[in-house]
């Protein structure tokens, strides 16, 4: 009787301790939904084979102002995978899901990617568009997302001020006209990246579409590179879009080793690679040597150096009656 | 348009009709052979003259193209220009739907439906619903002439329930009790009382804590819902059981509930009692708790996935000491009142002088099995209590057992669960719906301590013993409306002795007691 209590307590142990299912929930911005579709295949079959417990992880995208809003309003995120760190650092200071100092806790300032924003224009690009003074020129209609709900079109907006500043020698006045030339020129904003892609590939709309490099790529595959070809400009900005475990979150569902396991696997081999054949420049030297084929050179700025870091960046040109308020007229 | 081809037309002419005169007077050419230099001159002025005009000609011309070029491209380049205002117009709109579906999404939701009706907030943060029970139920007895009056249509239960959610982790409780709800209905007050009333912190799914009045974590069959129990009435083993009371509870389910666990302190209650005056002003507190496992909930062997099996317990002190001028809500009647048969009449009782004095513990393995239509419930109960006979100042430790099992099958097929039965075509007669069967049978049996008499009880009215089989059929009609019929049969050991009142009276014969209920759940 003993024996046979013994072995149907193992029994019970053994079968109950495995087959576990693990749910995460990740937020992300518009673009990066092809990447974490392959990324969460690969770390799935990587946590599996390290735990036997399976995992499944849920995705949502949107805008990344609009998905930070989302978490802040209480979208049960275990983790975010956002276009910039400012709207980490809004999720931390407004709900305070996550310590300040969130973006200490993986390599490169948390985030295992990087990116840029390029122009994706018609094919044989019928209005000669080679540089960031041609998408200002009359009569160049461009399409790029409304900064105000996307981090790509902040990012695409501070890549166009940033080439002004060069341009001008950092005269903040003709940057700013050069900026409002360049949003004049702009006949629609959508909330987010993916959105303008489609309205610049599928509606046809548009001269020319300010995209994350990743996403021109994209469309190049999506849409037919018969239809679309990608001009990388001379000079561009680097974007780092980070990554974080919404630490509250996750405790609250008992998933912050996963979900902290999940963002690590990103700085894998496996994971830069995934990045990589998803048009993300990895940060491993190695592999971004190996798909050195993908990513045009080009002079890259940051915001630290140009704009003296995101929360002055957004304060002067993204809130409230900031820069882009003032020089934004909608056509329509 | 016209002018400009007649000029076109004028112009080759003259250019043609002076290229052509050197070839028109070719006579004079040669007979110039003395021409002069002024005249080769003149000839060579002439040629450069015809060389001008010609590229005039072509300059006109190529003007002419380019306008007639420019004039064709100006409709086209505005049809352009006006199909990307379309195209912008469109993809506005199309913007604005988005737009629109996001700004719904944050609109509160209503939700009417099977499970109530419940309003929400959009992100879900606040939730308000409301949920009802109505049991409508008829008891007869075969042994009428024993008690009078107890056969009868009563409403067994009648309650609103408001729960719901505040700041996405604070959940609530509300269920004030209308109908005939009391164990021990059949003379229980009809008066309304509170029966939940509580709020509940959760800060995950495995650690929360609950404040307020609710179910003690101690029995199974008692946690169960009343509107999912397979019989009208909970069998003997709840007799021995606390009913609802007033504490404060920490509790959760880990690993997606295959750990279940549950630790609280209450005022403490009787056996098969709540506390009715909702205060209990009284030194000694009872800690209750529970753990229950379902170790195959998660797993892939579906026939295991409902196996679940536990422990719940009590500890506790009861005295009837109790601080001057503040009402005396232990001892006596109050926490060893006595013990239910299925129909509801008190079939034991303490003596009057009996009192509740010492320790009472709870202990409590229970376990159920669902699998397909099969479901099987089972529950053993020990309750060891100090008592004391203030006349004679006896005291004693009596330890009661009780202990049941009940199965069911549901006829129809559909799937048999701890949170009830949903028909698989519920009832429309007319499109050929009945709804889901179920049968069900129960044995369940109570013993009281030996030592309980007589120094505490009187065997002559109380049964020392009693046992109980029951066998019925469910009728699920939808997910909201249920038709039980049942019929149950107590037989005792002790007691029997001359009266017309309970528990002598009951105990006279076997009580034998039909039941049917039509119950509204939602």
């Amino acid at each position: 009787m003993k024996t046979f209590l013994k072995i149907l307590l193992a029994s019970t142990l053994a079968i109950s301790a495995s087959a576990k299912e693990i749910k995460l929930l990740n937020v992300s911005y518009d673009p990066t939904r092809e990447l974490y579709q392959d990324y969460n295949a690969a770390f799935a079959k990587y946590w599996k084979t390290k735990t036997g417990d399976d995992v499944v992880v849920n995705q949502s995208h949107g805008g990344s102002g609009k998905q930070a809003q989302s978490v802040i309003n209480g979208l049960e995120a275990d983790v975010v995978t956002l276009a910039l760190a400012y709207d980490i650092d809004a999720i931390s200071q407004q709900a305070k899901l996550l310590p300040a100092d969130w973006q200490k806790r993986l390599p490169n300032n948390s985030t295992p990617y990087t990116s840029t924003i390029v122009f994706l224009v018609r094919k044989g690009n019928p209005k000669n568009i080679k540089d960031w003074d041609d998408v200002v020129k009359p009569g160049v209609s461009v399409v790029v997302p409304n900064p105000k709900t996307s981090g790509g079109a902040r990012w695409a907006y501070l890549a166009a001020y940033a080439y002004a500043l060069e341009t001008y020698g950092h005269d903040d006045a003709k940057a700013k006209d050069f900026i409002t030339k360049l949003y004049k020129n702009v006949p629609i904003l959508d909330s987010g990246a993916r959105g303008s892609t489609i309205t610049f590939a599928q509606r046809g709309i548009g001269d020319v579409l300010l995209a994350w490099e990743n996403e021109a790529h994209l469309a190049l595959k999506e849409f037919g590179a018969d239809n679309f070809e990608i001009v990388t400009p001379p000079l561009s900005i680097l974007a780092e879009p980070p990554v974080a475990v919404v630490d509250k979150n996750a405790k609250r569902h008992g998933t912050t080793e996963v979900a902290a396991a999940y963002l690590y696997y990103l700085y894998s081999d496996e994971g830069q690679e995934i990045a990589a054949k998803n048009f993300y420049r990895p940060r491993n030297e190695a592999i971004a040597a190996k798909y050195a084929a993908n990513f045009t050179q080009l002079k890259l700025v940051t915001v630290d150096q140009e704009f003296g870091g995101w929360a002055k960046a957004q304060q002067i040109h993204f809130a409230d009656g900031g820069v882009f308020d003032r020089i934004f007229q909608p056509q329509n | 348009m016209k002018m400009k081809s007649k000029d076109m037309k004028l112009n080759r002419l003259i250019i043609l009709a002076i290229a052509g005169l050197p070839y028109a007077f070719p006579l004079y050419a040669d007979d110039g052979a003395a021409t002069s230099s002024s005249e080769a001159a003149e000839i060579q002025a002439l040629k450069q003259e015809i060389q001008a005009l010609d590229q005039k000609v072509q300059a006109l011309e190529q003007q002419h193209n380019a306008e007639q070029q420019a004039a064709a491209n100006a409709p086209n380049e505005q049809v352009q220009a006006l199909d990307q205002k379309v195209r912008v117009l469109e993809r506005l709109r199309e913007n604005d739907q988005d737009a629109a579906a996001t700004v719904a999404k944050a609109q509160p939701k209503i939700s009417l439906g099977a499970s109530g009706f419940s309003f929400s907030s959009a992100d879900s943060n606040f939730v308000a619903t409301l949920h009802g029970l109505v049991q409508v139920d008829t008891r007869t007895f075969r042994h009428n002439d024993n008690v009078q009056g107890n056969d009868g249509i009563l409403l067994r239960r009648a309650r609103p329930i408001f729960s719901g959610t505040v700041y996405h982790d604070f959940d609530f409780q509300f269920t004030p009790e209308f109908g005939n709800g009391t164990p021990g209905a059949a003379s229980a007050a009809t008066a309304p009382s509170i029966y939940d009333a509580y709020v509940n912190y959760r800060y995950s799914p495995a650690l929360q804590f609950q404040a307020g009045k609710f179910k003690p974590p101690v029995g199974l069959e008692y946690l169960q819902s009343d509107s999912y129990m397979f019989f009208n009435e909970r069998s003997l083993a709840t007799d021995l059981i606390p009913g609802r009371d007033l504490g404060f509870e920490l509790h959760g389910d880990i690993d997606g509930g295959v750990v279940s666990y549950a630790a609280g302190v209450f005022n403490g209650v009787g056996d098969g009692q709540r506390n009715t005056s909702n205060t209990a002003f009284e030194d000694n507190r009872e800690f209750d708790g529970r753990l229950f496992v379902q170790p195959f909930k998660t797993s892939k062997t579906v026939a295991l996935q409902n196996l679940g099996i536990g422990v719940g317990g009590s500890w506790g002190n009861s005295s009837i000491t109790n601080t001057l001028g503040l009402p005396n809500s232990t001892g006596g009647s109050s926490t060893s009142s006595g013990f239910y048969t299925d129909g509801q009449q008190q079939f034991f009782a303490y003596n009057p002088t009996t009192m509740a004095s010492g320790t009472h513990w709870r202990l409590s393995p229970q376990g159920y099995y669902y699998y397909g239509p099969f479901g099987l419930l089972g529950e053993y109960v020990i309750s060891d209590q100090g008592v004391k006979n203030s006349a004679t100042l006896m005291t004693a430790n009596l330890r009661n057992s009780a202990w049941e099992i009940s199965g069911g099958w549901v006829l129809t097929g559909e799937d048999a669960t701890f949170g009830g039965v949903t028909p698989r075509h519920p009832f429309d007669p007319r499109n050929g719906g009945w709804g889901a069967l179920q049968v069900v049978g129960r044995f369940a049996e109570l013993d009281v301590d030996k030592a309980a008499f007589p120094a505490f009880a009187n065997l002559a009215f109380s049964a020392s013993e009693a046992q109980a089989w029951s066998a019925g059929l469910n009728w699920y009609l939808n997910k909201n409306i249920r038709v039980n019929a049942s019929f149950s049969r107590t037989t005792f050991t002790g007691g029997g002795g001359a009266g017309a009142t309970a528990p002598a009276a009951v105990t006279q014969h076997p009580e034998d007691v039909f039941f049917t209920r039509v119950q509204l759940s939602f």
